[in-house]
């Protein structure tokens, strides 16, 4: 029972990070129905900036951890998301209506975002500081860590908070807008274009956040972190109903859960099999994902 | 490839479909062998695009795990040759036959599904073939399969790159033949209207989910056979030639050139090979730069390289509204319509 | 009219090419450094062109071989099949004498047969997987041991001095890791008493292995070896430690890299790895380091040493056959007897691999590797 347990703690540690990626993938999929293959750098780039912040703070004689992590993770998210802005406005805006051929121009930005990484920083792997112990809460043979416990809990906030705001406020109106029917949308006086940047940016917030605490908890970074991540997390996004934002919570999750079971109980080599394999008879079973709802088939 | 049209060309298409036939020709004569290898590798990719053009191109069915097709042709050579000495042109068969079985596997539940979610369908497909030739000890694992003996001609053994960019122009000649008729056939022409307009194109009698499954299985035994010739080309494979990265690569070659236009995708069979080997001077700025360039080519080119005339004659009608459209995104700007 | 611009903007992509591939050839003695330049492996790949070149710069600076200067060719294989063959004809154009280089076993073994057809000697600096020599073509040489001879090592190490009865092995799917994984399970089940309690393997790449470790603890192993690469194998340590997993960990000798420790923290105190000497405890590769540390202003890396001496070992054989020829090359290097280089005395076996390698085990004390038992 404990080793199920663990496997679970486990699988919700990973989830963590495939549902906070997948949510950039799934926003953005909804509104321009871009797979966006930059996404996964976007979420590097953001654990770089973060190093980058740790070090200028240790400069600045910065030491306490709560403090330089907050300080960090803000910085960071702001500037990831301008990134996501700005390559938005670069590769994607000008061609929002060529569906392919923005496909080869997020490649680009993807390729460029990640050798970008290689030259800047470095082409080997980079470790983030040890800031915080591996001490828990006692919960008997269960190892489980209090970093595990806030990823946990700050990127469901984030997730509620993102909820909240696509469901609650004007600019999500906007979006959810934008996703049914973009000249619809325009006709009704909506800046399409300012809706859409601040998509990629929500999108890139979340990655970068993702990015430092993938920094913080397991420690290392490099510039391909973001390609595996990034092809779990828009499986997550599909699973759970692409465009869908709770589904996309919900994929994460369970992607992460059914890599952690198969890897516990049938065997490690094949748990992107067993992954892939229980997506497509989902897929076949629920043509939409889990929580996906109708749309109006586009080519 | 426009010398098969009926009708005379005119002076200024005649120019450059001139200059890549004779740098076809005189590649392997005046060519290093390095030059020629790249040649090779230039038909390899010309092949694999033709095969995802009719899956993606005229089909218009977004593929990404196509790479899967590619390591099975290679994966039915590479071990019929290594472990039952089979000959190199009998392997042909049999790895047409079982990758249009595993198209016909994948194909039949999902080629319902909308498109994007076909897509990661074909993208787990991909990983899965891959997963599996890496775990299985009968496809040699991680190592692959290696000492793949070369093709024989009879007594002559095809070895030498001259050779080898010989048999590869064949194969690629064959592909392209092929391809060519099928656009022009009835086959052909139920595809494009599924493409453009699925629910019409069953109204008029098209049963598409039928026509998308024999595109895609056509798609997958062209890349088979382009796996076949791989394998004696490499002499060695291993699960690491057969990534999500190499059907992306596939996707990016029919893109860049032009969807569903068959000159498209020979040039952008050749940008994509040969843009990271002109890019080696450069060095460490080699990756990056090949990611700007691709933007570029992008923002220069949006409908590729070279896209194909029908669907432009198709999307022309649709292309005025589209435009207004676009230019109204990219001003920022709502107007009244 | 826009097509034909496309057709040119063809063409140009082609000019380029060609000159790039048309290699001068001048009285230069040129030695082929195929490495991975591009993707995850790249650091190696740059700690070994270095290494390469340091070479180079010091014959020359002893007045080259032969009385021609030496120049290292060097390019980018991406540890792929496909690419390294491109790579190997490119260095052949460029008129090499011979092949000294490589790191990723499935990157090697491809290239080795376009080498192999051109009759040039090819020595593998890193790529340990038996597969290499066991194609037997006589011109592939290497310098490191062989993945079945460091795993019978391991698996001594952890039945006798370790004391292991429960043997867990963990590897990446790499064609390096698979091997020397393979070897140690069959040298482990051939072992009286002792039981193979686990043996799966990661995907490279990834971070998080607490599932297959959380496996791992269930089982209860005396001894835990990973055979994959460092950059997973920190995280292993890790997360090994995080999950407490009882028994010690060990892990094989692409995990003799300093990132290893810091990746791992505190965790990897304790950790074992074998490996061939490093640099720092083989007296013969004191000065190296310290050169190489001149000469780069940065610490070598755990395959610079080996490098070196494969094109120190090339460039021998030129020397004692006194001719450039690749056919005399071949002959030559298999020729070489107890060359005494940065990693050792060097002598080869008929397969071309390097006769009595030696393996010793290092256990990681205050963030250094440290000799176990010595």
């Amino acid at each position: 029972m404990d080793i199920a347990l663990q496997q679970l703690v486990n699988g919700l540690t990973v989830g963590a990070f495939y549902a906070l990626i997948a949510l950039g993938y799934t926003m953005v999929y909804g509104i321009i129905r871009l797979i966006n293959f930059a996404h996964g750098d976007i979420y590097a780039a953001g654990a770089f900036l973060g190093l980058s912040l740790y070090a200028l703070l240790a400069l600045l004689h910065i030491q306490n951890p709560v403090l330089t992590t907050l300080l960090a993770l803000v910085v960071s998210m702001g500037c990831t998301g301008l990134l996501g802005v700005l390559l938005y406005r670069i590769a994607y805006r000008p061609l929002l209506h060529a569906r392919l051929s923005i496909l080869i121009s997020a490649i680009g930005g993807s390729l460029t975002l990640e050798y970008g990484l290689f030259l800047i920083y470095s082409p080997s792997f980079l470790v983030y500081p040890h800031l915080f112990g591996r001490a828990g809460p006692a919960l008997g043979d269960l190892a489980i860590s209090w970093l595990q416990v806030i990823i946990f809990v700050s990127s469901l906030l984030l997730m509620a908070a993102l909820y909240v705001l696509v469901h609650r406020t004007k600019i999500g109106m906007a979006m959810r807008a934008l996703a049914i029917n973009q000249d619809a949308a325009r006709l009704m006086g909506i800046d399409v274009n300012r809706v859409i940047a601040s998509t990629f940016f929500l999108g890139s917030t979340l990655a970068a956040f993702a990015g430092v605490m993938t920094g913080l908890y397991y420690s290392q970074i490099s510039f391909l972190m973001g390609f595996l991540v990034g092809l779990k997390a828009f499986t997550a996004a599909v699973l759970g109903g692409i465009g869908n934002i709770p589904g996309a919570v919900l994929g994460g999750f369970l992607l992460g859960i059914l890599e952690s079971l198969a890897a516990g109980y049938f065997s490690s080599r094949w748990k992107d099999v067993v992954a892939f394999v229980i997506l497509i008879v989902i897929l076949v079973a629920r043509p939409r994902g889990l929580l996906g709802e109708r749309v109006v088939e586009r080519m | 490839m426009k010398a098969l049209t009926t009708q005379p060309l005119p002076f200024h298409r005649l120019v450059p479909v001139a200059a890549v036939v004779l740098l076809a020709i005189g590649l392997p004569i005046f060519g290093t062998p390095y030059l020629i290898d790249v040649g090779t590798l230039v038909l390899v990719y010309i092949m694999l695009g033709l095969g995802l053009n009719i899956v993606v191109g005229y089909a218009g069915l977004l593929d990404l795990g196509y790479a899967a097709f590619f390591a099975i042709g290679a994966y039915t050579t590479g071990l019929l040759m290594v472990r039952y000495h089979v000959a190199f042109w009998l392997t042909l068969p049999a790895a047409g036959i079982l990758t249009a079985l595993s198209g016909i596997v994948i194909g039949t539940p999902t080629l319902r599904m909308r498109s994007d979610y076909l897509a990661i369908v074909t993208l787990g497909f991909g990983e899965i073939v891959r997963i599996a030739a890496t775990n299985f000890t009968f496809t040699g694992g991680p190592e692959g399969v290696y000492g793949i003996p070369h093709a024989t001609i009879g007594r002559l053994v095809l070895r030498s790159p001259q050779a080898l960019y010989w048999l590869g122009m064949a194969f690629a000649l064959v592909v392209l033949v092929g391809s060519y008729n099928l656009a022009r056939s009835r086959l052909g022409r139920a595809w494009l209207a599924i493409r453009e307009d699925e629910a019409a194109a069953q109204a008029a009698g098209i049963y598409p989910v039928y026509y998308k499954l024999l595109a895609y299985v056509l798609g997958a035994v062209f890349a088979g056979v382009a796996g076949s010739f791989f394998a004696v080309k490499l002499t060695a494979i291993n699960p690491s030639s057969f990534t999500f990265i190499q059907s992306v690569t596939i996707l990016m070659v029919i893109i860049l050139g032009g969807m569903g236009s068959l000159p498209g995708v020979i040039l952008g069979a050749a940008v994509i090979i040969i843009l990271p080997e002109a890019l080696r001077a450069f060095d460490r700025v080699r990756m990056l730069a090949f990611g700007v360039g691709l933007i570029v080519l992008m923002l220069l080119r949006p409908q590729g390289l070279w896209p194909s005339r029908i669907g432009q004659i198709v999307k022309r009608a649709v292309a005025l509204s589209e435009a207004r459209a676009a230019a109204e995104i990219a001003a920022g700007a709502p107007t009244p319509e | 009219m826009r097509r034909s611009l496309a057709c040119l903007a063809m063409l140009a992509l082609l000019v380029p090419a060609a000159a790039l591939g048309v290699g001068a050839q001048g009285a230069t003695v040129k030695i082929g450094v195929p490495v991975p330049l591009s993707g995850g492996n790249a650091k190696m790949g740059d700690d070994i062109a270095k290494a390469a070149t340091l070479a180079a710069e010091e014959w020359n600076a002893k007045g080259g071989v032969l009385g021609r200067k030496i120049e290292i060719v060097s390019f980018d294989d991406a540890c792929d099949a496909q690419q390294s063959v491109t790579a190997a004809h490119k260095l052949l154009d460029a008129g090499v004498a011979a092949v000294a280089g490589g790191y990723c076993s499935s990157a090697a073994i491809p290239a080795s047969a376009v080498y192999h057809d051109a009759g040039v000697a090819f020595v593998a600096d890193a790529s340990s997987n038996p597969k290499l020599t066991d194609q037997g073509f006589e011109n592939v040489f290497r310098v490191i041991g062989r993945d079945d001879q460091q795993g019978p090592y391991a698996a001594g190490f952890m039945i006798k001095t370790l004391k292991g009865k429960k043997i867990a092995i963990v590897h990446d799917n790499t064609a390096y890791a698979k091997g020397l994984a393979d070897a140690t399970k069959a040298a482990v089940e051939g072992a009286a008493g002792v039981q193979l309690v686990f043996f799966d393997a990661v995907t490279p790449g990834e971070k998080d292995f607490s599932a297959i470790l959380t496996k791992v603890k269930s089982l209860k192993p005396d001894v835990t070896y990973y055979t994959g690469y460092y950059p997973e194998g920190g995280l292993i340590a890790k997360q090994f430690k995080e999950l407490g997993v009882p028994g010690k960990f060990m892990a094989g000798d692409a995990n003799n890299d300093p990132t290893f420790i810091s990746e791992a923290g505190n965790a990897s105190e304790g950790v074992f790895v074998t490996s061939t000497p490093l640099p720092q405890d083989q007296t013969t590769a004191k000065s190296f380091i310290d050169r190489y540390k001149k000469r780069w202003n940065q610490d070598p890396g755990p395959y610079s040493a080996l490098e070196y001496d494969a094109v120190s070992v090339v460039l021998d054989a030129i020397k004692r056959s006194g001719s450039a020829d690749r056919g005399t090359i071949v002959k030559a290097i298999a020729a070489t007897k107890g060359y005494s280089g940065a990693t050792g005395t060097i002598n080869f076996d008929m397969k071309g691999d390097r006769k009595s390698v030696l393996y010793i085990t290092y256990i990681i004390k205050g963030g250094k590797f440290v000799p176990y038992g010595m």
